[in-house]
């Protein structure tokens, strides 16, 4: 029973943490179905690839270690699981239902089509490249290279491409997209929008989770997640300075 | 007074509804559902027409960014009775469009360019550079900050 126990509280705990989630809230997924099903949590010890439980019931206890998958943010999955950790917690669910449950919502929890993810980031981008300073003919270009770029990041995490090398291959093209567009566009803020139509590849909840993780006592989640996030601007920014060395734009 | 205000308005619409525009897209890919988007979209609104108006009267873009998002935590928390448990993960995607991304591609562009010099004279770059690293640290700690602050001391830190 407590093997089962330990297993489903680290389920919920590895979902939480691939949602998004910051470290606090993985922990308290945890704790929350681990004392629905009647045990106790003694310790947990989240890095940034695993999970680890120790949980007891009476003089019996067993500690447990899952790996965590790719870090991602989906928001309507990572509040639907804790909704799922709330009802476990008020006790009546087995270890088996809320596993069965929880495959349900990872499987169904809806997401917005991926051409209208596109379209959104590139919107978003095209806005961001406002924000900076970018002229009017660019603002079209930096759309639909930054809309490509999501679509391209797409593809490449589907075939399971190593987030950091999509990083790089993401910001070579939409930087080169957005500044032949621009180009042709009759822009005079070619660099910006070659700049602004990368910034989707911007880790922005996992740059803030570090500080959040830090200043809620968990400095080596904290310090992973401020790594990550530096790796993949690097590798984004590398893309950027090929399509410039490439395409002769001078800064 | 109002004929500053006047002057002010048309940049301070336009940044807000860019920020709003921009949260709203990131919203779409972070996966938020229908009505928690429209409030990602009010919150980018908020975040940037605070920035923008400090900055219009003499802050600094670091202090603009820690005001305005210490301004969207705590309008997101006064908005808990409609927003439930999301108030937290709203406030983060409104204060999204500050995000330096682009100071961190100036930095590191920047420092290629310094690496790759020369001739000796790359001092101004490479200033130019580390105050573009400063600023991204400044401001994604000025975002941190401003938006755990009204959580922790309004005690709405919930799961």
């Amino acid at each position: 029973m407590l093997e089962r126990i330990a297993h489903v509280a680290l389920r919920i705990g590895t979902t939480l943490a691939q949602s998004g989630a910051s470290v606090r809230v993985v922990h308290e997924g945890a704790r929350l179905v681990t004392s629905g099903l009647g045990a106790e949590v003694l310790g947990m010890r989240s890095g940034y690839a695993s999970f680890e439980i120790t949980v007891a019931m009476g003089p019996l206890t067993t500690t447990r270690m899952m790996q965590i998958g790719p870090h991602g943010v989906n928001h309507r999955l990572d509040f639907a699981v804790r909704d799922l950790a709330v009802r476990a917690s008020q006790g009546g669910m087995t270890p088996e239902e809320i596993s069965a449950e929880l495959l349900r919502l990872v499987q169904e929890t809806p997401r917005h089509p991926p051409w209208l993810v596109a379209v959104a980031t590139g919107l978003a981008c095209a806005a961001f490249g406002r924000l900076l300073g970018a002229d009017w003919p660019s603002f079209v270009p930096t759309l639909l290279a930054a809309g490509l770029g999501q679509r391209i990041r797409h593809a490449l995490l589907a075939h399971h491409t190593n987030v950091f090398v999509v990083a790089g291959i993401v910001g070579y093209f939409a930087a080169a997209l957005g500044c032949i567009g621009a180009r042709l566009a009759g822009s005079s803020t070619v660099e910006l929008a070659m700049m602004a139509s990368t910034l989707l590849l911007v880790p922005g909840v996992p740059s803030t989770n570090a500080q959040t993780d830090i200043m809620d006592g968990y400095p080596t989640m904290g310090s992973a997640r401020a790594i990550t996030v530096i790796m993949i601007m690097v590798f984004a920014v590398t893309g950027v300075w090929l399509a410039e060395f490439l395409l002769r734009i001078h800064a | 007074m109002s004929e500053m205000w006047l002057a002010i308005l048309p940049h301070l619409a336009h940044q807000a509804a860019f920020g709003a525009l921009a949260a709203a897209g990131f919203g779409v890919l972070f996966n938020f559902g229908g009505r928690t988007l429209l409030w990602c979209t009010l919150a980018g609104a908020l975040a940037l027409a605070a920035r923008t108006l400090v900055q219009q009267f003499g802050g600094s873009l670091e202090a603009g960014t820690f005001v305005a998002s210490l301004t969207t935590s705590c309008a997101a928390i006064l908005a808990q009775r409609w927003l439930g448990p999301t108030s937290s993960a709203v406030a983060l995607a409104g204060c999204i469009p500050m995000v330096p991304g682009a100071f961190f591609g100036q930095a590191m562009l920047g420092y290629i360019a310094v690496a790759a010099d020369t001739s000796g004279t790359a001092t101004a770059q490479l200033v130019a550079a580390s105050q573009a690293f400063v600023r991204v640290v400044t401001i994604v700690g000025a975002i941190g900050a401003g938006l755990a602050i009204p959580a922790y001391l309004m005690k709405s830190r919930q799961f």
